[in-house]
């Protein structure tokens, strides 16, 4: 019996192959995030789910992240079939932020076997002004301006639609990085990295 | 103003404190007038802003508008709330001008007369009251105040009356507008106008319907229905009572019905057709639609439940037990297997067929069909090809029989010359589980081998060591590999450029965590700046610290294994397994499934409220498809109707759920509302649901524009 959630609560991936739990303080980070800025009813902490379980049904929004080549197994890939079909968002981030990495690469070929071909999101889709404004679409990293990974700054987030809505977000821009420090740092930052989270969240929770 | 006028009167005693006194009354009668004055005004301007409001509904209802944007409450809300601010601003204007002063100096304008007697008299400072007083008291301006008020007040007072006037007037005029809607939406063309009867002959009609006999349904009796649904073939009979004079006239769709009348009723009898229809009775007191929807009888079902697969044999020979399982929704006449065996090779080709397992059911709704099919029977030899399936029929005889089959199993027989042929593809052979080796074990193993030292031969102590030391490198280039993928190369990196795989690299031996560190930037694109991280080492660095050190004195222990001297390489691997274990406890590296757990104080972080969101910009509705429109412009039609003439309304309904067919729930939703109007009661809830389900995302206005946020 799969109930219904009332709270957004924050929900990582936990799939069998790789490492999903390569950016654990990215829930905690979020849950702040929406909490500072919108006045959606958020869960204090975030919960695990096992990709392959019916529990996944519960969560509208799902973020899935790591480094290490991904496998689903066959139960992941039916029931990530079956989350997407019954209008869940996964939002996937490249934790290597690399192209010619081994997460992307299989995340990708995982991807696109299970829920369809990723295209380039333009970047004036509504997403980008869901609630905050990003003009020039996906804000960039540090981790991009400063080189790492493939050296690029990717124009573009990637995304499976269906119907015009959005079921898979995959993103190269290693926002795992970008997001994995502890809440209370970000008093230390003169501009706050994890509100692109917001419209992700916001845009997955009202389209 | 003029001054009124005012007569002299003869000279008389008059009290010192009179002339004040009066001067009092006459202030206090004008902060009456004005109040006064601020109701009636406030009552003009709330009643005529109410008015305003109620024309502009009636405009809009005539200009063809469906639904006022403002309710009753709220535009006496503001029609109150206007009265209020009236008031309000004439109180706040004249109230503080009316002291005794400014009073006094208003009756001295008015009566000039006095001159500015009463002025001084009525300044506190002058002290000249009770001088004053007797030629105050010859001079009378008592009826100054009167004058004034009727003035004051005259035209406020007009102007009230005449707005609640016009507001009250004004729901006839709205009511007219409705009544001429709501005439307007039954003379529509495509909605049926029969009015219905509240008595005589259509007033009470019953349906009988008589299913086929082969279903073995029941009979079954409808009381004033609106649908009659019934299997295809069903006798459907429709009655009601004969009226004493004229006729009951009865259609189907272009087709008359013959009508009989016996024993004070009239009757019409169909069969029900294959296609969902209307019956239009009519009769001298109006007409009345009742809709026919047929009910399809369903063929069987037949699974196959053994054999499973297609299969191939070796042998032409054998008895296969085959099984499947029918299901009819009223009942099974007879079921069979059928068979084909196809011969032959190349374009020569030759088919037999048969039959096996026949079985009669005699209209029970599931069955097993069982059957051996024997291959020596068949007399099937190798290369042929036999394919098996089970049909099932019903006992339709009205429209059937229905005859359902399962799948069809294939069964083929080898040729000898396959035998020879067959091949299969290599696969990669399973992983080692490479977990099994870990440092834990190399130490207990190199710990054991120190306490046997004493007991075996040289030899056996060297081979033992070696053996060691190739699983600890082997150990080694894995934690080498985990650095590597932690720098960004791949995984054969360690291989390439790291010692003690047996290839000759040079100058092998201990990294160098400078040489990572350049190694580091180098994979990452890096250039020749160092970031800072924790105190002066590099990310990398930082991250992979406590693997380097695993890695370090792994290198250390398997040196000294290499020269079999276990004794001295059990330091380093103890080493290497505290820097292992370091590692895991590091700040990036945590045990699966338990991840660290944050609780957000999500209370102290709203405490910030909103920053910076901005509302994003809303797409409107799209247009409904105009097939919809119209559905929904006939159900809105319908409803107005409904208010009016119940029957007419709910005959249009039955139209709409003819077209409807498709949409069950839309079907039932209209069947509830024709119901609840032909016995009487609302449907407004039903109305409801059949309009949001006609226009599932609503209705696009086309006078709004796109919402464009604030």
């Amino acid at each position: 019996m799969v109930s219904v959630q009332s709270t957004f609560v924050f929900a990582t991936a936990q799939y069998q192959s790789g490492d999903w739990d390569s950016a654990p303080l990215v829930p905690a980070n979020i849950i702040d995030t929406i909490a500072q800025y919108t006045s959606i009813p958020v869960a204090p902490t975030g919960v695990i789910v096992p990709l392959g379980s019916e529990r996944l049904l519960e969560f509208p929004f799902v973020f899935l992240t790591g480094h290490l080549p991904v496998r689903f197994t066959d139960e992941e890939r039916r029931m990530l079939r079956r989350f997407v079909e019954r209008g869940g968002f996964l939002f996937v981030d490249d934790h290597n932020h690399d192209i010619d990495g081994a997460f992307h690469k299989t995340a990708v070929e995982e991807i696109e076997r299970t829920v369809g071909p990723l295209r380039p999101l333009p970047n004036d889709h509504a997403l980008y002004r869901a609630f905050f404004v990003f003009e020039d679409g996906p804000p960039t990293t540090s981790h991009e301006l400063n080189g790492w990974g493939d050296n690029l700054v990717h124009e573009h987030l990637l995304a499976v639609t269906s119907g015009g809505r959005i079921s898979v977000l995959y993103s190269n821009k290693d926002y795992s990085s970008e997001w994995n420090f502890h809440p209370r740092t970000k008093r230390m930052l003169s501009v706050d990295p994890t509100r692109f989270a917001v419209n992700v969240i916001v845009h997955a929770l009202t389209r | 103003m003029s001054a009124p006028a005012v007569g002299h009167v003869a000279a008389q005693p008059v009290r010192s404190d009179a002339p004040l006194a009066q001067l009092e009354r006459t202030r206090r009668a004008l902060v009456g007038v004005t109040v006064v004055r601020g109701l009636l005004l406030g009552i003009a301007a709330g009643a005529g802003t109410w008015t305003l409001l109620r024309v502009a509904r009636v405009l809009w209802l005539r200009m063809g508008g469906s639904e006022w944007p403002a309710s009753d409450g709220a535009a006496i809300g503001v029609a109150v709330i206007l009265a209020l601010v009236v008031l309000a601003v004439v109180l706040a204007r004249i109230l503080p001008r009316l002291t005794t002063a400014r009073v006094a100096l208003w009756v001295e304008e008015q009566v000039p007369g006095l001159d500015y007697a009463l002025v001084t008299a009525a300044d506190p400072r002058a002290g000249a009251a009770e001088r004053l007083a007797p030629r105050l008291g010859r001079v009378p301006w008592q009826e100054l105040v009167r004058t004034a008020s009727r003035r004051r007040l005259l035209g406020p007072a007009v102007a009230a009356i005449a707005a609640l006037g016009v507001a009250f007037l004004l729901p006839a005029s709205e009511r007219a507008v409705h009544a001429a809607r709501a005439s307007d939406a039954t003379t529509s063309p495509s909605i049926a106008q029969p009015t219905r009867p509240t008595s005589g002959p259509l007033a009470e009609i019953r349906a009988v319907v008589v299913p086929p006999a082969y279903s073995g349904l029941p009979r079954q009796t409808l009381d004033d229905p609106t649908t009659v649904a019934a299997l295809v073939g069903s006798t459907v009979s429709l009655s009601g009572r004969a009226p004493d004079s004229g006729a009951v006239r009865a259609a189907f769709g272009d087709r008359s019905l013959d009508v009989l009348r016996a024993d004070a009723r009239w009757t019409t009898t169909l069969r029900m057709p294959a296609a969902a229809g209307l019956v239009r009775l009519s009769a001298p007191g109006g007409e009345r639609l009742i809709l026919l929807e047929p009910r399809p009888d369903s063929a069987p079902v037949v699974t196959l439940a053994t054999s499973v697969v297609d299969t191939v044999l070796r042998e032409p020979s054998g008895i296969i037990a085959l099984e499947a399982e029918a299901r009819d929704d009223l009942g099974l006449a007879s079921s069979r297997w059928e068979w084909i065996v196809t011969s032959g090779d190349g374009e020569l080709f030759q088919a037999r067929t048969g039959t096996l397992g026949e079985a009669l059911h005699g209209g029970r709704r599931a069955a097993t069909l069982s059957a051996r099919l024997d291959l020596t029977a068949l007399a099937v030899k190798a290369g042929d090809v036999v394919h098996v399936r089970a049909t099932a029929t019903d006992r339709n005889d009205v429209t059937g029989p229905g005859v359902g089959a399962s799948e069809t199993r294939t069964i083929r027989i080898a040729r000898p010359g396959e035998y020879d042929s067959l091949t299969f593809e290599g696969i990669a052979p399973p992983p080692t589980d490479s977990a099994l080796l870990s440092q834990r074990m190399l130490l207990l193993r190199a710990e054991r081998l120190v306490a046997r030292m004493a007991r075996i031969e040289r030899q056996e102590l060297v081979d033992s060591s070696r053996s060691l030391a190739a699983d600890q490198a082997t150990l080694r280039r894995r934690v080498g590999r985990l650095v590597y993928q932690k720098l960004g190369e791949d995984e054969d990196a360690e291989h390439a450029h790291f010692p003690g795989d047996g290839h000759d690299h040079g100058a092998e031996g201990r990294i160098d965590p400078d040489d990572i560190l350049a190694r580091a930037d180098a994979a990452t694109g890096g250039g020749p700046v160092v970031l800072d991280f924790e105190g002066d080492e590099t990310p990398v660095v930082a991250i992979n610290r406590p693997l380097l050190e695993a890695y370090n004195h792994m290198w250390d222990a398997g040196r000294a294994l290499e020269i079999a001297d276990p004794r001295s390489a059990i330091p380093s691997m103890r080493r290497a397994l505290e820097a292992i274990q370091r590692a895991r406890e590091a700040e990036r590296y945590y045990l699966r499934g338990q991840p660290p757990r944050v609780v957000v104080d999500v209370a102290a972080a709203r405490l910030t409220g909103k920053a910076e969101g901005r509302g994003s910009a809303r797409t409107p509705l799209d247009p409904a498809d105009p097939a919809a429109r119209e559905r929904a412009r006939r159900l809105d039609a319908a409803a107005v109707l409904a208010r009016r003439d119940p029957g007419a309304a709910a005959d249009s309904l039955i139209v709409l759920r003819l077209e409807a067919a498709a949409d069950p729930e839309l079907a039932a939703t209209l069947d509830a509302a024709a119901r609840q109007l032909r016995e009487g009661a609302p449907a407004d809830d039903e109305l409801a649901r059949a309009r949001r389900l006609v226009l599932p995302g609503g209705l696009r206005r086309g006078a709004l524009d796109a919402w464009r946020g604030w």
